[in-house]
């Protein structure tokens, strides 16, 4: 009976999780495959063939990828900082003090997610450029005799644009699990005297780190492999590695190195997801006892 | 605006101490007013960033020069005329649509199969099947990209809109599957159980419990993955060959030229249908609900 009754369970589950685990099976991990794969065979271009290392070691000897990589992690980080740095007090303030603005805040805020991420990055652009917004209203001013170079085409640029573009997927999880806090907790600690950096820093922010590791995991990672945005506003100096791989595999069709640099990025990204979901776990663990 | 102010009126109390405490009253208050002025300046202020750019681009989509720049020259609508004479353009916006179009249904089918899938059964490989499924959502899209590139590749099959729909479902379908895992798993399987009891075949509860239960969800998530397959660069730009869609042909023109005014006007156009349809799907998801916690809790869903 036991038996029948978890076969016909399975059967059912079968019924409902087939299709969609044989499209992410062939077309998800699929790719993903072929990717390692690639990275491991000599350049087809050179006819050679084999399987081999080489393509990781061109890719991680050359003193340009490095710095790339480097640049990459810091553009990443500095954007995510920033983000954070909004996207906390923005949550608290919507979870505990927007009162009736609160709907409408997160409205806003989804729905600058859900417009066209390219349209937003050139609205920036418009505003960053040499001849752009900005520096047009800073030299009627008289405020600048020159325009800024730096502010189009430069790192700086990518980390406002990033960080504007990523904004409502760092400030949902938090705002979320600050929503679940509660609101009596921050009553006690006011009454008790604590100030506000005392109660971030003691109870919100221990409450709300499984949201801010879920912001890690949603923006941080995505945020390596961007290159839609440094390609518009990057120029050289905001040159990141997701524009590395978009140059060997399309322009120079070089899939070997393409592919090798891809792996290093995928192998990051499941690196830094473990890390945050650990760091979650164990917080939780730790506010549970 | 928020948080109360409480005006200090200790008359009854004696000399020094109700001068102290007034003081003291008066402080708080003071301070209070500067929380509170702070915390709506801050508002503004990410509004401002989210939105202002947006808004500049709208009034230079209107503005009487090749050139955006300040001083403003004038309205006209020929940048709408220019966009909406642009073959190449229209083509783009058109297989756009064409492809979300396609790609919405699917998702909503995969999606809705995949959360019954999750939250409806206890198995073995649950986990493993939830973490399958929040895979692409969790791997950057230039990875999906590249490796559908390859992998299409490898098996001679030439890249169309047709590889770009199917790699917009598996990034999408997700999503989808998120958004109603959330709202299966609020509502009670033995609405669901009773009903089989009681006799109704499975199309019956199907037809008079689920979807309406589901209804907010698969609207709100029709719009999502919608929006997304519209929006999608990084997978569309790896897997179209010689095609374009919209967000493509916003890089490709931008990419070596000019800010341009017609990319202002087509931009418009497109980004206030898209506020129109995220309003009526937050509509949609919050409809029935007064109280505005589940209403967050659905949008969070997603």
């Amino acid at each position: 009976m036991a038996r029948e009754r978890t076969g016909r369970t399975g059967m059912r589950v079968a019924a409902f999780v087939a299709s969609p685990i044989v499209v992410l099976l062939v077309l998800f991990v699929g790719p993903m495959v072929v990717i390692l794969a690639t990275s491991f065979v000599r350049s087809s271009i050179t006819g050679a063939g084999g399987l081999t290392l080489e393509n990781y070691l061109t890719a991680l000897r050359d003193p340009l990828y490095v710095k790339v990589l480097g640049k990459t992690a810091l553009i990443a980080t500095l954007s995510m900082l920033t983000m954070l740095a909004i996207a906390i007090p923005l949550g608290y303030l919507l979870a505990f003090r927007a009162g009736r603005a609160e709907l409408p805040l997160l409205l806003l805020l989804v729905l600058s997610d859900e417009l066209n991420p390219i349209v937003k990055v050139y609205a920036w652009r418009m505003l960053l450029g040499r001849r752009g917004l900005i520096n047009d209203a800073l030299m009627a001013l008289g405020l600048i005799s020159r325009p800024i170079d730096a502010l189009l085409f430069s790192d700086v640029a990518v980390v406002i644009v990033l960080s504007v573009s990523w904004i409502t997927y760092t400030t949902i999880p938090i705002y979320a699990s600050m929503k679940a806090i509660d609101p009596n907790l921050l009553e006690a600690a006011g009454d008790l005297g604590a100030g506000l950096v005392t109660t971030f820093r003691k109870l919100i922010i221990p409450l709300a780190a499984p949201g801010i590791f879920v912001s890690l995991i949603l923006v941080y990672i995505p945020l390596f492999s961007e290159f839609a945005t440094p390609a518009l506003v990057g120029g050289t100096s905001g040159y990141m590695i997701g524009n590395v791989v978009q140059e060997q595999i399309l322009e120079l069709g070089n899939w070997g190195v393409g592919s090798a640099l891809s792996v290093v990025l995928l192998l990051l990204s499941g690196l830094l997801a473990l890390v945050s979901y650990r760091l979650s776990r164990l917080h939780r663990v730790g506010v549970a006892t | 605006m928020i948080g109360s102010r409480s005006e200090p009126a200790p008359t009854e109390l004696g000399g020094e101490v109700a001068v102290r405490a007034a003081s003291a009253a008066a402080a708080v208050g003071w301070r209070a007013r500067v929380a509170a002025w702070a915390r709506v300046a801050f508002l503004n202020g990410v509004l401002l960033i989210l939105y202002g750019p947006l808004v500049l681009l709208v009034v230079f989509s209107f503005n009487d020069s090749i050139i955006i720049a300040l001083p403003f020259r004038g309205a006209t609508l020929r940048w709408y005329e220019q966009a909406l004479a642009n073959a190449r353009l229209l083509e783009a916006l058109r297989n756009s649509i064409l492809v979300a179009l396609g790609v919405t249904p699917v998702c909503l089918l995969l999606g809705t199969l995949a959360a019954f899938g999750i939250t409806r059964f206890r198995y073995r490989l649950r986990g493993a099947v939830a973490g399958l499924v929040g895979a692409p959502l969790v791997v950057p899209w230039l990875l999906i990209g590249v490796g559908a590139l390859l992998f299409f590749n490898r098996l001679r099959i030439p890249l169309s809109l047709r590889t770009v729909a199917i790699m917009h479902v598996v990034c999408t379908f997700p999503l989808v599957a998120a958004i109603v895992s959330a709202r299966l798993a609020r509502f009670d399987p033995s609405q669901e159980e009773a009903a089989l009891d009681l006799g109704a075949r499975p199309r019956e509860v199907l037809r008079y419990i689920v979807i309406p239960q589901l209804a907010p969800a698969l609207a709100a998530s029709a719009i999502f993955a919608f929006s997304w397959s519209f929006n999608n660069f990084e997978v569309s730009f790896f897997t179209s060959g010689f095609e374009l869609t919209f967000p493509l042909w916003v890089f490709s023109t931008l990419r070596h030229a000019q800010n341009l005014p017609v990319v202002n006007a087509i931009s418009t156009l497109v980004s206030a249908v898209q506020v129109v349809a995220v309003v009526v799907a937050w509509r949609l998801a919050s409809r029935g609900r007064t109280r505005r916690e589940e209403v967050a809790v659905e949008i969070l869903g997603g």
